[in-house]
């Protein structure tokens, strides 16, 4: 079967501690994303090491980086941009988590603690102009990434489709796969042409990803409601057998 | 005239229009048709012995099935498809099955019809000839690819695909009929050339459009093409489909000289005389062909874009559509109206599909050889002796 072969402790740096499961939403109003998708190379063999037993690998597999510009939030403001890997968890799409970076300590410490995105404090910067945008991640004043999104199109709201990620944390019943439903309500939308001027693998975990083939990039105005984590994974098994419900 | 419409269904002239109607005198004189439809999906790892068995194997069952009396052999045309489909060279695999059948009709279906993977004039030629060797035998089925994994390795824009498609099913027939052709399109122009040679059909060979996405069939039905659905729907939203697909092609304007009226469905198909047998493997098949659709990437998921509606593809036993937020250890059901099971079970599952108006139900056999090749081929007798027959001649 085609599958993830690593332990996912081997894969991603920050795994922070979820001690119970929050039953809170958070809700953000207003909130800038772009997201930037490259094809990785290395093949098949290649993306089999990216990811744990318990996921499959898309094919090909996507590297996206994803930005989120939040104006207001319960813990102020914040820009987070997330590191994702696309895969499947059983047959359904998702997205897992290998390095965030977050320009706000305490959302940060949030984030972690309730839904196990396990972030590291540095700049988080996303431009939009009219027909272009772009997005910097800056860790100890070296760059993270550096894109730069061209020509943009104007595309429908429902056009946009985003998944569920999967975040890693060590919880009460061990170390787990952390299903983050994000309802993503878009009120604008548009694609670009992405550039990638500059890339750092280091600066956002242990693996060193090679984006090699631009696919797109797109850019929304959206309100994002977080529900409390639902459904978890044990990450050394199938998602068939692996999967956990929590929270009550 | 030896080998025109040989094998195929009646003709009915109406203003200049041929529409080709289900229920001729061919096809094993069923009403309702039966044929088999062949992904060509390999398990790892890709030996060359793997592959040539999996091609191997699936001649060996396109011979049985022309043998029993199965109507049409299917054969999809897939690029990069890892597991899920090794079939980019249809025309190849369906020329070998021509030559060694004599009755089946070959289905080329279907080519995908934009002009990074295919020239439509290309198309056209590899067509008429598969016609021509074939005697007279083609079915031509269009679409368009619905994953990244093959418009992004093409570098196809998604966004086009669309038109392109439209501008090839206008422009094949009348490569075919006309002496000589010239076009001055938006996806491709060319001066005035003979295309050669002609196929064997008269007029053309039947036309149809792989239906994966909700409102493909009304694509279909306003250019007068049959619907080659590719996804089953379930009972209720195919019988919805169905009647919108055949009240809309009544008045049809079509991109060629035959109106293709018919509409077929595919499913998955494992006949075994001991039910509890049956449902093992044939659900352990449809598990893993899942499983393996799963892992493309498909167009919407990869590029955001207004021309794919739908995050699906070529996925028969899973619908509706997936559902993004959802507990993924919670195993796919069976779905309704999948034809595995003893002869009995399919046979009712058959006569609902039959009362929702559906003309044929392609099946597809196998799935990365899990089911020995002689399960697969009694499954195909059981099937033709004890179910067959029961669909012949009733109208």
């Amino acid at each position: 079967m085609f599958t993830g072969v690593t332990p996912v402790s081997e894969l991603v740096a920050d795994i922070p501690r979820v001690e119970q499961w929050s039953k809170e939403s958070a809700v953000f109003e207003g909130v800038e994303i772009l997201q930037v998708s490259y094809e990785l190379a290395g093949g098949s063999a290649a993306f089999e090491r990216l990811l744990p037993p318990a996921l499959h690998p898309t094919i090909p597999m996507l590297v996206q980086w994803v930005g989120w510009q939040v104006h207001d939030s319960a813990w102020g403001a914040f820009n987070l941009a997330q590191q994702r890997l696309t895969c499947r968890s059983g047959a359904r799409p998702r997205v897992f988590l290998v390095g965030a970076i977050i320009d706000n300590a305490i959302a940060g410490q949030a984030l972690a603690s309730r839904w196990g995105l396990g972030c590291r404090t540095g700049e988080v910067k996303l431009t939009r102009h009219y027909d272009r945008a772009g997005m910097t991640v800056m860790v100890d004043d070296d760059v993270a990434l550096n894109v730069e999104l061209q020509d943009a199109t104007v595309l429908k709201p429902d056009d946009l489709q985003f998944f569920s990620g999967f975040n890693t944390a060590t919880t009460p019943t061990g170390l787990r796969l952390l299903q983050m439903d994000a309802h993503i309500d878009v009120q604008r939308a548009e694609r670009y042409l992405p550039r990638l001027d500059d890339y750092e693998p280091a600066a956002w975990g242990p693996l060193s990803l090679q984006p090699h083939y631009a696919v797109t990039a797109c850019g929304a105005a959206a309100r994002i409601e977080v529900p409390p984590v639902r459904i978890i994974c044990k990450p050394d098994q199938p998602a068939f057998t692996g999967t956990e419900k929590v929270g009550g | 005239m030896l080998f025109s419409h040989r094998f195929s269904t009646s003709l009915l002239h109406i203003a200049g229009t041929v529409f080709l109607q289900a229920g001729g005198d061919s096809y094993g004189s069923c009403n309702l048709k039966f044929g088999i439809f062949f992904e060509l999906s390999v398990p790892r790892p890709f030996t060359p012995t793997n592959e040539a068995l999996v091609y191997t194997n699936a001649l060996e069952q396109i011979r049985l099935a022309d043998e029993l009396g199965f109507a049409t052999v299917w054969a999809v045309e897939h690029h990069f498809l890892e597991e899920y489909s090794h079939c980019s060279a249809p025309e190849l695999f369906l020329t070998a099955a021509a030559m060694q059948t004599s009755n089946i009709r070959v289905g080329h279906g279907a080519v995908v019809c934009v002009p990074e993977m295919n020239h439509p004039v290309r198309i056209a030629e590899r067509a008429a000839v598969l016609d021509i060797l074939s005697g007279g035998r083609l079915e031509l089925g269009t679409a368009r690819s619905s994953t990244w994994t093959e418009l992004g390795g093409f570098e196809v824009d998604p966004d086009r695909t669309k038109k392109t498609w439209d501008e090839f099913v206008r422009t094949i027939p009348r490569m075919w009929m006309q002496e000589t052709f010239s076009h001055d399109g938006v996806c491709f122009s060319m001066p005035e050339r003979a295309i050669l040679p002609k196929p064997l059909q008269n007029p053309h060979p039947p036309m149809w459009v792989t239906v994966t996405s909700p409102g493909t069939e009304l694509d279909a039905a306003e250019r007068g093409l049959g619907c080659l659905g590719v996804a089953s729907a379930g009972f209720d939203e195919q019988e919805r489909r169905t009647r919108e697909y055949h009240r809309r092609i009544k008045n049809c304007e079509p991109v060629g000289a035959v109106v293709n009226d018919r509409v077929a469905t595919l499913n998955h198909l494992f006949c075994h005389e001991d039910a509890d047998i049956a449902a093992r493997y044939g659900g352990q098949m449809i598990g893993m062909f899942g499983l393996a659709n799963s892992h493309l990437l498909f167009t919407r998921e990869a590029y955001p874009t207004t021309a794919y509606g739908l995050l699906a593809n070529l996925t028969p036993s899973r619908a509706p559509a997936r559902k993004t937020i959802e507990n993924p250890g919670e195993a796919s059901k069976l779905p309704e109206g999948v034809t595995i099971g003893d002869p009995a079970r399919i046979t009712s599952i058959i006569h609902q599909w039959e009362a929702i108006g559906i003309d044929e139900i392609n099946f597809l056999l196998n799935a990365f050889e899990h089911i020995p090749q002689a399960m697969v081929l009694d499954s195909l007798r059981l099937f033709a002796h004890e179910v067959m027959p029961q669909f012949r001649e009733k109208r």
